[in-house]
Formats: structure tokens, C-alpha cells, sequence
């Protein structure tokens, strides 16, 4: 069985255009927390302007792989990243990244909405603030337009001074997409953004997600597989810290190369 | 039938000793909130008829005189100021370390642990303490050295509440701001701090109720300054080098003295602190209350 | 849009137009390396900052040890182990020995804790076991309300109401009551003072109640309620369920809480300075006037001339430092051991 799967794992797409270019190229990456091996051997690459999604159970190890690229891991001591992420060519695990930096290039979205307790218009301003020094008519402008791109424009415009904790769950997440969007990254990373939402709210958060897409290159955890289905151009399957299956969405849902793939969205397991 | 009326028997004991013992307990709480009536009574009973507006506009007098507590009570007021502002960016600094860096490694654990015991160390060793290093020193008790015995004190109260409050900042909200690109002492300064704003003011409060009582560490710190008013607005010169007059000395050396007037003003100045520190302790409660049903 | 275009409005409208994604971006506004640079410093500014401030705390510590036998050397020097072993203490013939206040330390401190810890239990058993809900807060509260007192009005109040009331009533019915017995009667010998050892304890244990009660009310309800409802379900009363299982599971935590209250009991100063009578002796007798640690050094600190004198002054600070801070220590790591059962 290890070999079946050691052999499955080196994952690479075969039927990804080649000629998209590579906004992250992930190389045989792996991860630790401390002594427990949660990504095994991933190679993977995330194109310019697609959405991918990466599906599998819980504990598969999709979300800490998310976790790797914007290197949010950092905040806790005894994780450790071994192998290659190459964001635009550039190695983000290499010692002397600066984390910040690298951060304000790749936006995320929590499970959880996590909305500052701050009013609605700093929510949005404090990520711009923290490396534009903008006149307060383009801050205007630059918060107008992030929350129009979140589709929350109408509904807090009267109210952008109020508290961002007043908002419902749905309102606080597509907040947090907003000021991920204000800060102008170049790759949104959203981790289960529907997870804590109601059915409306994810279909507006969809809605989003595929308006988002023509600027932005994206990858999405999901639980949820329709989501994966209805929002992306790619889809990675994992399974145990390892990297089953990367293709095209269609042929993973349509006609999965591996059966631990077919298994899982027949709902067979997880 | 004899096992039925023996264990019948049985029960009626175990029943009894449990009434008794419940009697205890019941008894042990009138007995506690006896006393917190008992002292608040007399308290007020003793205190209400001292206080008028001389208590106020007046400095402390010669020994079998009338007088005020003025001078007292600015020295109080400006030495507890003195030590807050010392005290409270001391402990919040401190506070963060444990909470955003050093979490569960040794040297913050050994950290907590020794800031625990300086929470509950006699207030009376600092007040050696800051004599050895401060008035020993400079050669004379003074405001200052009085402000400092009493940042000591502010400095592991708030050291504790800081930590305990940045510790109820959910991560989430740390990783959010992180993802921005926020460097790490932004998330911590206009994130966590401001999500942790009420418990820590909570805990800003807590420890100006703890100082504003103190006596034993100002007793050879600030000393007293009875006698330094000799005009009607001296004390709006009050010095800080000097020694310096403050309520809960005023109250002590007045409560011992033999002159009616003094004992008169003592109780007078001791349910002045009482009030204060019962409302800070209210305010402090209120403040929590809401924070929790904020969340 | 039926609303007037602000001019918020139109800037919003050309970054949409301009298409806010890569563009703009990081790379093109102009993060020099330079401000990165910065920004890592300081980052690395604040950590430091917060790192220092965190050692202050040991320092502050270390100091204080340091501060006090450094104070205390003199006595410590000049009388050698005798300092803690003999009783005379004449400022005259600058003769000290802290005997008389460790011992009244002791006694005072043991005293409150025989008044204090079963009062304190009783109070929490009746708050989690017997208390009507709505009733919990509000005792909980008047009870907390008891610490906030500051230990001068305690003092106070001791010498002009307490001690007076003990001079009528208490003292004299044990004086007759207790003091003709055989082995105890000599601790109630005497004339009835009013001040003295057993009122500074009485007064003690009031202050340290609050203490040892929010301490053990807080480990009493870490005890899981399965366990309770299974032995109320084999039958057992309230009592049997507090001293057979709340008590043992909560021993440690209890024992932690006690201890806390014990050193607040040895370092409390005004309250026992009004009322202990301030007497550099040893006697049988409870009764009679005494002196502890912190009375002695708040009575005569100020007063103590010669530095041999303040050097004895420091030096029972030193002692008084030493025996708290173990005790604390004993205290912290029970209540650990409790904090590490509770979570885990």
C-alpha cells in the first residue's frame, strides 16, 4: 500500500496546460509539526488567474498546506517546511524571506470570520495602511472599492463607521475578503471560507470567488465538494498528507485517474 | 428486622451529621458577610459624621487641632498617579512577552511563576526595599520614593492581568492581521491590545484599588508630611523630593494619637479609601461584565 | 445609484476600472528594501522591549533578596544564628533578637488559619452545594468585597471596635471559662487587654477568609460533576459528597489555597500593628500583648537609630521574606499540580 501510494504521490498534473505559467510552484514539499509528518512530498502548481481547490478529509493536510504558502505557520514554534515553494521563481521557504512582505503579496481568508474589533472602515483600512501612506480621499476610494469587490459595498455603506462585530457571519466573511482584497496581494488563499456560513451567504462568497478570479490567482480549501465543483478550474485531492490526485476539476469530478479519488467524492469515505 | 431498623438507624445518623454539617456551612457564610457588615457599619457610622468640607480644604493639623486631610489626599492622589503610569506600561510590556513570545518556554514559565509570588509578597518588604536602594541612597524619604514602593506593587497585578487577558484574543484574530502582512508588533499593539482593551484597563483598575490602601510600604518610603502646610494652599506646592503626606499614614499615626480630633479625621480618611477602592473594585466588575457579554 | 456620487465614489469607480489586481501591487509601490529593513527592526525593537520588561520581573526579585541581606548583614554579623534564637530585644544596649516577633508571627499566623480555614470551607461548600442560584453572586461578591478592604480600615477598626468588645466579652469568659483548665488554661491567663495575640489572629482570619474561600470555591467547581452525580445517585448526602469526594479530588488545590492565605497571614502588617500591642516578649498566655515581623519593622523602622538597629529592622524583613516566599512557592506549585489535573 505504501508504494501505491508513494507512487501516486508524485502528483504531478498530466493534463495542466502547459502553457499557463506557474504562479506558485510547490517542489517536493514537506511538512512537520514538531515530529508529526503532515505533508508528504507535494508537488503542485498553482496558475496564474485559475482557482484551485484542494479537497480530501479532515487531517488531510490541505489546510496546513494553505498555510505553507503564505508561511502563516511562522507564528508558532516547532513547525518546519522542508522543499521548494517558488512564488513567482522566488523560494518563499528560503531563510531571509521577509514574512511581512510576503504576506502583503498573498492574501488569506479563515474559516472563521474574523472580523477586527474595529469599525467597518478600519477593518478594511489596516492592511492598506500598513505599507501605503495614502491622502484620505484614496483611502476613501480604495475602501469603496475593495468592499464593491466583496459585493458588501450596499449593504454598510451608511454604516462604515459602526463595528465590524456587528455584522452577520456571512457580512463579517465577505468584510474579511474585502480587506484581504484592499491590500492588492496578487494570490488569495481561502481556507474553508463557507465552513461557518449560511447557504446564501456561500452563494454570494461563490459569486465572488469566480468574479475574483480574472484578477487574482486563488486556492480554496473545501469540505464541501459542489463547491469545489462549481468555483474551480483545478482540483488537488489529498489523502494523509500526501497529493493523490491534481487535475482539471471536470476530469477529477468526471473521470478520476485514482479510485481513492472516485471513493471520496462518491462519498464512499471521510 | 433487626438489619432494617439498624440501617434505619443508620440513616437517621447520616441524615443528622449532614443537617449539622450543613448548618455549619450555612452558619460559616453568615459569620463571613457578618463581618464584611460589621466593618462597613462602623465604617460608615464613624466616618459619615467626620467627613465635611474641611476634609477637604484643609491640611492635617497640630496635634489636638481641627484641620483637613487635603494635603493627604493630593499626596495620595499624585503618588498613586505617579505609580500607575510607571507601573501599568511596565506590566502590560511584561505582560505581552509571556503572552505573545514566551508562552510555554522555561524562561517564561520561571517569569510567571516569580511574578506570581511578587502578587502575593508582603507589601511591607517592598517598602524595605525601596528604603535599602532609593532612600538610603538619596538620604531622604520622599513622593518619589513612595510612587516607586507602590509601582512595585502595580507592576505583577498588571503583569498578570495583561497576560490573561491577551491570552483570551483568539488566534484567529492574530493570524488575520499577520496575513495582511502586519508585522508582528502591529498585530500585537493595534489588534490584540485593542481587542484585550477592557480586561486590561480591568486590571489598571484593580491594581490602583490594591495601591490606594497600601500603608506598610509608604511608611518608610514617603513617610508622612503632617506638619510641612503652614499656609492655606501649601500643599499645591506639594514637592515629590519631599517627604510626603499621604491618606493612609495620615490615617494611621491620627487613629493612634490620643486627641479625639485626629481619631475623628482617621475615620474620616478611611472611609474615603474605603469608597474609592469599593467603587474601583465595582467599576473594575462592571467592565468585565460588559466585555463578556460583548463577546 | 440613486445616492450622490462622492468623490470617494469616482475614485472607487477608476480603481475598478483600472482592475485592482496585480497592479499596484506590492512590487510597484515602491517597498524599498530599506523599509523592510525597518520594519524588521522594529519588530525586533518591540520583542526586545517586551523580553526586558519580562526580566524586570526577575530582576525586581533578585534585587529584593539581594537589598535585604545586603540591609541585614550587620545584624546577621554582629549576633550570628543568635539573632533568630534569643529574645532580648533592647535598642538601648543594642541587644536583638527576633524570637519574640517570629514567634508572634507564627502564633498569629496559626491562629487565623485555625479560625479562617474552616469558616472559608464552610463558606465555599455553601456557595457551590447549598446556595441558591441567584443568591451565588452576590455572596460571591460580598465575599471578594472583604479582600478589597484595605488592611488599614481592618486596623482600625480592630483597635477601636474589635479589641474593646474583646476587653468586655471575650476575653473575661475565657479567662474564667478556659483558664483554670490543666495544659491550656495558660494560654488564657491574664488580664483581659483587649489587644494581644489572639485578637490580632481573629482579625487576621477575617482578612485572609476571602483569600482561602474564592481559592477553594474555584477548586471545588474544577471537580467534575459526573463524579458528584454518581455518588448523589448511590444515595449519599451533600455532606458525604463534599467530604468524600469533592474534598479528596480537590485536596491539592485546597491545600495551595490555604497556604496562599498563610502567607498572607505572615506578611499582613497595619492591621496587626493596631492591635497586637506591640510587646517584644514571649508569654503563655494568647491573651497578652505581643509584637510579629511586620509590626516590629512598621513600629520602629522609622524611629530606629543606629545602624545596627535599622540593620535588625531589615534583617527580620529578611527572615519574614524568606519564610513567605516559601511558603508561596508551596502554594504556586499545589495549585499548578491542580491547574495541570483540571486541564488534563
Amino acid at each position: 500500500m505504501n508504494a501505491e501510494l508513494a507512487s501516486l504521490a508524485t502528483g504531478q498534473p498530466s493534463n495542466v496546460d502547459a502553457a499557463l505559467s506557474a504562479k506558485i510552484d510547490i517542489r517536493n514539499l514537506n511538512f512537520f509539526y514538531d515530529k508529526f509528518h503532515a505533508l508528504k512530498d507535494i508537488n503542485l502548481k498553482l496558475q496564474t488567474g485559475k482557482v484551485t481547490a484542494f479537497i480530501g478529509p479532515s487531517g488531510c493536510g490541505k489546510s496546513t498546506l494553505l498555510r505553507v504558502l503564505n508561511r502563516i505557520y511562522d507564528l508558532y514554534p516547532k513547525l518546519r517546511a522542508e522543499g521548494e515553494v517558488l512564488f513567482d521563481g522566488e523560494n518563499i521557504l528560503a531563510p531571509g524571506q521577509d514574512l511581512n512582505l510576503l504576506r502583503a503579496r498573498i492574501g488569506m481568508v479563515f474559516q472563521k470570520p474574523t472580523p477586527f474589533p474595529m469599525s467597518i472602515y478600519d477593518n478594511v483600512a489596516f492592511g492598506i495602511r500598513l505599507y501605503e501612506k495614502l491622502s484620505k480621499l484614496e483611502l476613501d476610494g480604495r475602501i469603496e472599492a475593495a468592499l464593491r469587490r466583496a459585493a458588501l459595498w450596499d449593504e454598510v455603506k451608511d454604516k462604515l463607521h459602526q463595528s465590524g462585530l456587528g455584522l452577520s457571519g456571512g457580512q463579517q466573511q465577505r468584510l474579511c475578503i474585502a480587506r484581504s482584497v484592499a491590500v492588492k496581494p496578487e494570490v488569495i488563499l481561502l481556507d474553508e471560507p463557507c465552513s461557518a456560513l449560511d447557504p446564501i451567504s456561500t452563494a454570494k462568497i461563490e459569486e465572488l470567488i469566480d468574479e475574483l478570479k480574472q484578477d487574482y490567482t486563488i486556492a480554496i480549501v473545501t469540505h464541501n465538494m459542489q463547491q469545489a465543483a462549481r468555483t474551480s478550474d483545478y482540483t488537488a485531492f489529498m489523502y494523509l498528507g500526501q497529493l493523490i490526485e491534481f487535475s482539471p476539476t471536470q476530469q477529477v469530478f468526471t473521470n478520476p485517474r485514482e479510485k481513492r479519488t472516485q471513493d471520496y467524492i462518491t462519498g464512499r469515505f471521510g | 428486622m433487626a438489619a432494617t431498623s439498624l440501617s434505619k438507624s443508620l440513616y437517621a445518623r447520616r441524615r443528622s451529621t449532614n443537617f449539622v454539617a450543613m448548618l455549619l456551612a450555612m452558619g460559616a457564610a453568615v459569620f463571613g458577610l457578618f463581618w464584611l457588615f460589621a466593618i462597613l457599619g462602623t465604617l460608615f457610622w464613624n466616618g459619615f459624621s467626620a467627613i465635611d468640607l474641611a476634609i477637604f480644604t484643609q491640611n492635617t493639623p497640630a496635634p489636638g487641632s481641627a484641620g483637613g486631610l487635603a494635603n493627604a489626599i493630593i499626596g495620595s492622589l499624585a503618588m498613586t498617579l505617579i505609580a500607575t503610569l510607571v507601573g501599568t506600561p511596565i506590566g502590560i510590556m511584561a505582560g505581552t512577552y509571556l503572552a505573545e513570545y514566551g508562552k510555554k518556554s522555561v524562561l517564561a514559565s520561571v517569569i510567571r511563576f516569580i511574578n506570581d509570588i511578587l502578587l502575593s509578597a508582603p507589601s511591607i518588604i517592598i517598602g524595605l526595599f525601596v528604603y535599602v536602594i532609593f532612600v538610603l541612597q538619596v538620604g531622604h524619604f520622599s513622593g518619589w520614593a513612595g510612587s516607586l514602593a507602590l509601582s512595585f506593587l502595580v507592576i505583577p497585578v498588571v503583569v498578570r492581568t495583561s497576560e490573561d487577558m491577551l491570552n483570551l484574543v483568539p488566534t484567529g484574530l492574530r493570524e488575520a492581521a499577520a496575513a495582511l502582512g502586519a508585522p508582528r508588533w502591529k498585530v500585537v499593539a493595534f489588534i490584540a491590545y485593542k481587542a484585550a482593551r477592557n480586561g486590561m484597563i480591568t486590571g489598571v483598575l484593580l491594581a490602583i484599588a490594591r495601591i490606594s490602601g497600601e500603608t506598610a510600604p509608604l511608611l518608610f518610603t514617603s513617610l508622612n508630611n503632617q506638619f510641612g502646610g503652614s499656609g492655606f494652599f501649601s500643599f499645591w506646592s506639594s514637592d515629590m523630593n519631599a517627604p510626603m503626606a499621604n491618606l493612609p499614614v495620615a490615617i494611621f499615626q491620627m487613629a493612634l494619637s490620643p486627641y479625639e480630633d485626629w481619631q475623628r479625621l482617621a475615620w474620616g480618611g478611611s472611609l474615603l479609601i474605603t469608597v474609592a477602592i469599593l467603587a474601583l473594585n465595582i467599576a473594575a466588575r462592571g467592565l468585565a461584565a460588559l466585555t463578556s457579554k460583548g463577546n | 445609484m440613486d445616492r450622490p456620487i462622492s468623490s470617494g465614489t469616482i475614485m472607487a469607480r477608476a480603481f475598478l476600472n483600472h482592475r485592482d489586481g496585480t497592479k499596484g501591487g506590492i512590487a510597484e509601490r515602491g517597498i524599498t528594501p530599506a523599509f523592510a529593513k525597518r520594519q524588521q527592526a522594529q519588530d525586533s525593537i518591540f520583542y526586545y522591549l517586551t523580553l526586558g520588561f519580562a526580566l524586570l520581573v526577575l530582576v525586581i526579585l533578585g534585587s529584593i533578596m539581594a537589598s535585604l541581606i545586603d540591609g541585614a548583614w550587620p545584624a546577621f554579623a554582629t549576633f550570628g544564628l543568635g539573632f533568630i534564637t534569643t529574645e532580648i530585644w533592647n535598642p538601648v544596649t543594642e541587644q536583638f533578637g527576633a524570637l519574640a516577633p517570629i514567634y508572634g508571627t507564627l502564633v498569629t499566623s496559626a491562629i487565623a488559619l485555625l479560625i479562617g480555614v474552616p469558616v472559608s470551607f464552610g463558606i465555599a461548600i455553601f456557595i457551590t452545594e447549598l446556595c441558591p442560584r441567584g443568591l451565588k453572586r452576590p455572596i460571591g461578591i460580598a465575599i471578594e468585597l472583604l479582600a478589597g478592604i484595605p488592611s488599614i480600615i481592618y486596623g482600625i477598626w480592630g483597635l477601636f471596635v474589635f479589641a474593646p468588645f474583646m476587653q468586655l466579652y471575650i476575653q473575661p469568659f475565657l479567662i474564667k471559662g478556659l483558664g483554670p483548665l490543666p495544659l491550656i488554661g495558660s494560654l488564657f491567663k491574664g488580664p483581659p487587654y483587649g489587644i494581644g495575640i489572639l485578637t490580632a489572629g481573629i482579625i487576621l482570619a477575617i482578612m485572609i477568609l476571602p483569600f482561602i474561600t474564592s481559592v477553594t470555591r474555584d477548586v471545588f467547581e474544577t471537580v467534575p460533576p459526573m463524579l458528584k452525580e454518581s455518588a448523589y445517585g448511590l444515595g449519599a448526602t451533600t455532606w458525604e459528597v463534599v467530604s468524600r469526594i469533592v474534598l479528596p479530588y480537590s485536596r491539592v488545590g485546597v491545600t495551595g489555597g490555604v497556604m496562599l492565605g498563610l502567607g498572607r497571614a505572615l506578611g499582613e502588617t497595619m492591621a496587626i500593628t493596631f492591635v497586637i500591642g506591640n510587646a517584644h516578649r514571649i508569654s503563655n498566655s494568647i491573651l497578652a500583648p505581643g509584637t510579629t515581623i511586620s509590626a516590629s519593622i512598621a513600629n520602629e523602622f522609622t524611629e530606629a537609630v543606629g545602624d545596627l538597629y535599622t540593620s535588625a529592622l531589615i534583617g527580620l524583613g529578611l527572615i519574614l521574606f524568606v519564610i513567605t516566599f516559601f511558603v508561596l512557592v508551596l502554594a504556586r506549585l499545589m495549585l499548578m499540580r491542580m491547574d495541570k489535573k483540571a486541564g488534563g
